[in-house]
């Protein structure tokens, strides 16, 4: 990090140039959620008369309190709330257990070879082609059997289940480029399985579970086909409530309200993204996807 | 919890031992599950209310909406099906309540609907989809005319027009007028798959009704292939011309500024088209409703039904919920409430539309399906799931969509292609 | 006995995981080849399934565009992700900035910005009429509604999001070269195009290959975008196969044909991935006899 010597290596016209592309591309990534807040801060009204892009006239900083806690779907009128605190208690757990269940797949795959591993890691890899609208029927069949249809602990097995094709990969190949001799050490001392992976292989994690607990809690959060189909009313997650506020066919969409309730679901996983960012840039530096 | 349990085991071993649910059931406390895509909007609205009146006598209800796509809703049938826990009744609409009805043993709501004298009252066509093999299953909820006009008050100005044209050569008629008048766009639309299977069902239907019977709602192959068909798909073709070519994949009330505005002139929509030019802030002098055009001078009403299938369930609350909801939705009071809501007409032919509440537009739809009905020029939507299965509807629709967007298909290709998707969707 | 928790803690979750992947899509093959319609039957039909989904356009039509779009949207973003690396690494003023700025797109679910794209894309409302109403009144920007056109409105929309991903794991690679390298390169006297061309670039292989494994992945099961964005129009001109399987499993109601749509889908994948498995295993062959 501190040699950059091919940017020295740039005229100083060079670097002008650098910073006019890559700021004007940076303001031109920025246009589709700034419509996104533009829209959040403008009336129904004002949006079904004119367009759905523009600046708005009247600030109508009141959609966002009626989406929070106002809006109704069907008869309760509870706004946003209740459906973020269900996201969440689905999206946490299955974060959490399946980077933990991918770190420790992991590294069984790579540091501790088994027989059949490449086998195993093969077949687990190749789930995250399987499309989970593909997946829908076979999981309804396993969730009934298991008894937990329509519960938020289904979807999380599904999540976690589902997650370790991701985990398992990111850390898998993350801790391929983990020497060898490392190991060798421990294994002299006579740590074990577990030991080895607290003392030694937890330690030197912290960048490549970032990237996975990133990549997990976006992907888990924005989901809504399993939340919808396996959930029912109260407790659907906050993409069922965002779609709900999109009346489709008999009305006019409330744009407005509709606006600032994408604005507010999608505050976790842009914070997510705000300070795990950060660390994800570090653990990739570290050498975490190869 | 316990008991309530207990008891459902009861009557429900009852109940399967004598179909008549009798006074055992009658005492347990009514109550209703329920799903729907109705979670907001008017349809909310509606469906709210319906279930205030539920409470009011003495029900409990459960609805639990699935917003989303129909598909979503059906996502969730299926699994609630397949979990052996459906709900005592759903959404669902036109044949799917026949091919459904296969898959899971529904209620037979035959002697609620007898006792209410309720068939002689409803569309034949309508009654039919809602008795699969004979026996009710489902009831109607609301009724919508897909063939509805609405004309821009101020496109009309501009062409200097005041006459509501009531053929399709009348309807060309206006359009090159407002073409001339320098209107841009003589029709209004939206982009949605639906949109491009209601332009072209309005037309066949005003056209020919009874060919829109036997080549649509009864996939009769010369009737596929009649010239009718191919004059429909012509037609299709002059409209397609008028539209903006920019609508892309939005939803029609998009567009509706500019329709209002008078950039735009006619817009062939459903009748719920009001409610969303009425909630957008617009007036109701700002536009003219009217029913679509037809060739023979006759009423034709191309008609779409949202409806509630009754799943079979053990509980004896929830059969007696059950035939609560049947009672409800059949009464006429009811469906006047749940259709001034939402903007449509009264499933039932025999409400008084004189009294206050009601719009213009619904009063002359409301009669129009009546004489329509009257001389069998009632037919059933294609572009909203009526005429056919969904595998059926989609394949056809295939075929309109592309012929919209697609200026190089000529009409005797369409009416080629749409006799292939029918054959390879069967 | 003393190996049993890490037996336990290796081997249920990992096969959890594969049985689940090679449960479901052995239950999916099954399934096409029966006249399963709005419930999975098992009345056997052969191949008609298969030949029913191969005579219909929306089949013919998605198969063709899995190929522009999964070519387009994996190249360009793997171009747009090495612009924007190869800038910031320029000693970027507001480097953290824009680097979240270039992720966020990750964050959000398309289901929100899906509908924002189509906006900005239409021509009538987004960037063609913005660019008229200030007086180029020539200037035309109508992809979306152009049957040619659209799908590359899908790889736009889809280069946004993913371009920023792309960026970080390439940024990371950049960060990790060895100065000593470029140093090396320096002295020989190469200058800026022939240092990233021929020093630089060749050592960020690894990670390329691992963005695009990702990127792959994207592209195959993108759903949500064109849902959103085009509804597969104009007519049926955006349709992908990851549309084609859901539409005919969940709306036309023919879950065998919905089936037989998802096996085609994933026979073309390993038409894709195998003959990688077999260079790469013919490579190492050949290294470990040299």
């Amino acid at each position: 990090m501190l040699e950059r010597a091919t940017s020295d290596t740039m005229p100083a016209w060079g670097r002008l140039l650098a910073h006019v592309v890559v700021w004007a591309l940076g303001l031109a990534f920025l246009v589709p959620f700034l419509v996104v807040v533009l829209n959040s801060l403008r009336t129904a009204q004002e949006i079904a008369q004119g367009s759905m892009i523009g600046w708005p006239e009247n600030w109508a900083f009141l959609n966002y309190s009626e989406a929070w806690s106002e809006f109704c779907v069907a008869q309760t009128c509870t706004g946003l709330q209740p459906f973020m605190w269900n996201s969440a208690a689905v999206t946490i757990p299955a974060t959490i257990v399946s980077t933990l269940l991918g770190a420790v797949a992991g590294y069984a795959i790579s540091l501790w070879r088994f027989r059949g591993d490449t086998w195993i890691f093969g077949l687990v890899t190749l789930g995250i082609f399987l499309p989970q609208q593909v997946r829908l029927i076979p999981w309804t069949f396993v969730l009934r059997d298991i008894g937990l249809i329509n519960t938020l602990t289904g979807l999380v097995v599904i999540h976690t289940i589902q997650g370790m094709s991701f985990t398992t990969l990111f850390c898998r190949n993350y801790y391929v480029s983990i020497p060898q001799d490392l190991m060798k050490a421990a294994r002299i001392d006579g740590a074990g399985f577990f030991r080895t992976f607290f003392r030694i292989v937890l330690p030197l994690s912290p960048p490549i579970l970032i990237v996975t607990v990133i990549w997990q809690f976006t992907h888990i959060w924005n989901e809504f086909l399993y939340g919808v189909t396996f959930t029912n009313g109260s407790q659907q997650p906050v993409t069922a409530a965002l779609i709900g506020l999109n009346a489709a066919i008999a009305d006019v969409p409330q744009y407005g309200v509709q606006s600032a309730a994408v604005v507010l679901a999608a505050l976790p996983t842009l914070l997510v993204y705000l300070f795990g960012g950060k660390y994800f840039l570090r653990g990739l530096t570290a050498g975490a996807v190869k | 919890m316990m008991s309530v349990h207990r008891r459902s085991v009861l009557a429900g071993a009852v109940g399967l031992m004598a179909a008549p649910l009798g006074a055992r059931a009658q005492a347990a406390k009514p109550r209703l599950t329920a799903i729907s895509q109705w979670s907001a909007g008017s349809d909310g609205a509606a469906i709210t209310a319906l279930g205030k009146k539920f409470e009011e006598r003495g029900g409990v209800w459960q609805h639990s909406p699935v917003p989303g796509f129909t598909t979503d809703m059906m996502n969730k049938l299926r699994a609630q099906i397949i979990s052996g826990d459906p709900p005592a009744c759903s959404q669902l609409k036109g044949p799917e309540i026949a091919a459904w009805s296969k898959i899971a043993p529904t209620v037979n709501l035959d002697a609620t609907v007898a006792a209410a004298g309720y068939e002689k009252v409803v569309a034949p066509d309508l009654a039919r989809l809602h008795k699969p093999g004979g026996k009710w299953s489902a009831l109607p909820l609301q009724v919508y005319r897909t063939n509805t006009l609405f004309l821009s008050k101020r496109a009309m100005d501009k062409a200097k027009a005041d006459k509501i044209p009531t053929t399709w050569a009348q309807f060309n008629e206006l359009g090159e007028k407002m073409k001339a008048a320098g209107v841009p766009y003589p029709v209004a639309n939206g982009g949605a798959r639906a949109d491009d299977g209601q332009k072209f069902e309005a037309v066949l239907a005003g056209i020919s009704p009874s060919v829109y019977r036997k080549a649509i709602m009864e996939l009769d192959d010369k009737a596929l292939a009649s010239p009718e068909v191919r004059a429909a798909f012509a037609q299709l073709r002059k409209i397609a011309d008028w539209m903006d070519p920019n609508t892309a994949a939005q939803h029609f009330s998009v567009f509706l500024p500019r329709f209002v505005a008078g950039e735009m002139g006619m817009l062939i929509q459903g009748g719920w088209a009001q409610g969303v030019l009425l909630n957008g802030g617009f007036k109701l002098d700002d536009f003219i409703i009217a029913p679509g055009p037809t060739d023979n001078g006759k009423p034709v009403f191309v008609l779409n039904a949202d409806a509630f299938i009754f799943w079979q369930r053990k509980e004896a609350d929830l059969q007696a919920g059950q035939k609560l909801m049947a009672e409800l939705v059949m009464m006429p009071e009811i469906q006047t409430m749940y259709s001034q809501i939402t903007g449509s007409i009264p499933v039932r032919t025999d409400v008084n539309l004189s009294g206050a509440g009601w719009s213009a537009g619904q009063v002359e739809a409301a009669r129009t399906l009546k004489e329509a009905v009257a001389i069998n020029q009632s037919v059933l939507s294609l572009a909203h799931n009526m005429a056919q299965e969904n595998g059926i509807t989609a394949a056809m629709i295939d075929v309109l969509t592309e012929f919209v967007k697609n200026k190089a298909i000529t009409p005797d290709q369409a009416v080629k292609r749409l006799g292939e998707a029918v054959a390879s969707a069967r | 006995m003393r190996r049993a928790p890490e037996l336990l803690v290796i081997w249920v979750p990992l096969l959890l995981a594969a049985a689940h992947i090679v449960v479901f899509t052995a239950w999916t093959v099954w399934i096409s080849f029966t006249a399963s319609t709005l419930m999975p039957v098992s009345e056997f039909v052969g191949l008609r399934n298969y030949t029913s989904v191969l005579a219909t356009r929306n089949w013919k039509i998605a198969f063709d565009n899995l190929f522009i779009f999964g070519g387009g949207f994996v190249a360009f973003t793997m171009l747009t992700g090495l612009l924007l690396a190869i800038l910031i690494d320029q000693r970027i003023r507001g480097e953290n900035v824009l680097r979240s700025i270039f992720l966020y797109p990750m964050a959000v679910s398309f289901v929100v910005t899906g509908v924002v794209w189509s906006w900005l894309l239409n021509p009538g409302m987004g960037v063609q009429k913005l660019v008229n109403d200030l007086g180029w009144a020539g200037f035309r920007f109508d992809w979306i509604v152009d049957r040619e056109m659209a799908i590359w409105t899908i790889v736009l929309a889809g280069v946004w999001q993913a371009a920023g991903f792309a960026m970080a794991l390439l940024l990371a690679g950049l960060r990790s070269v060895e100065p000593d390298l470029i140093k090396a390169a320096q002295i020989d006297g190469a200058g800026p195009l022939r240092m990233y061309t021929r020093v630089i670039l060749p050592t960020l292989w690894p990670i390329m290959v691992a963005v695009l494994v990702i990127l792959l992945q994207m592209a195959i099961t993108t759903f949500d975008l064109v849902r959103a964005l085009t509804g597969g129009g104009p007519g049926i001109a955006t349709q992908l196969p990851a549309l084609v399987v859901y539409d005919f499993m969940f709306q036309r109601g023919q879950i065998g044909r919905g089936a037989a749509a998802a096996v085609l889908m994933l026979l073309t994948l390993l038409g894709v991935l195998v003959p990688h498995a077999l260079f790469k295993y013919a490579r190492r062959r050949r290294a470990a006899n040299a």
